[in-house]
């Protein structure tokens, strides 16, 4: 029994093997567990389980891939995609813009989370027409933050 | 909205891990939604007032 529960599981692949369009990578910045205690710094709570989980996502379709980078060690991939904290992940497919992700995503957030793999494995989205015109119009970098909470 | 376009960065943050954050940017409800460090909102929008909002903030850079 993992972290996923077995009834889900089977529908997240049924899921994926109807919608997810091409390959996606999901690339994982993490922190593993020293054995070296270094005071004030924080062990990353979270890193161990949100590996754990994609994991499990990543083994229920042959179109995903996980590629997990310790930080310390990504320094270069970690710059170049924007990322400074961890547990986090970025989605790579046919997307144009970056999709990225700090802290686990539980919840409602993991079943959000499914639905843009799915758009990342496409390129595709459900907006509408005139949101899809501004968008492809736009010439300057948009950072849209959205905090979310476990539920 | 990133999917779409290529200036488009979109970060999704669990607002409990990561407490330095969501004191940044004053969290205090969920979800909320920061465009550009400057346009805010709390809430679920429809696609169209969503749309407005980062309208709202490229307009907002582009005058500074």
């Amino acid at each position: 029994m993992g972290l996923i529960a077995d009834n889900e599981r089977e529908t997240i692949r049924t899921l994926f093997d109807e919608r997810l369009a091409g390959e996606v990578e999901i690339v994982m910045f993490t922190e593993r567990e020293s054995p070296i205690i270094i005071p004030g710094k924080e062990p990353c709570e979270m890193c161990g389980q949100t590996e754990e989980l994609l994991k499990e996502v990543t083994s229920l379709s042959e179109k995903l891939k996980l590629t997990v980078h310790e930080i310390s060690n990504a320094n270069e991939e970690a710059q170049m995609l924007g990322i400074d904290r961890v547990p986090s992940f970025v989605f790579k497919g046919a997307s144009r813009g970056g999709v990225r992700f700090f802290g686990i995503p539980s919840g409602y957030e993991f079943s959000a989370m499914l639905e843009d793999l799915v758009d990342v494995s496409s390129g595709t989205t459900d907006l509408s027409e005139e949101t899809r015109e501004y968008l492809s119009a736009l010439t300057e970098p948009v950072n849209i933050k959205v905090f979310t909470t476990p539920t | 909205m990133a999917v779409e376009s290529e200036h488009v960065t979109a970060d999704v943050i669990e607002a409990m891990e990561f407490p330095d954050l969501s004191r940044r940017y004053a969290v205090r409800g969920v979800p909320k939604i920061v465009i550009n460090d400057t346009t805010e909102f709390v809430g679920a929008l429809p696609e169209k007032e969503y749309l407005a909002q980062v309208r709202a903030a490229v307009e907002a850079n582009g005058k500074e």
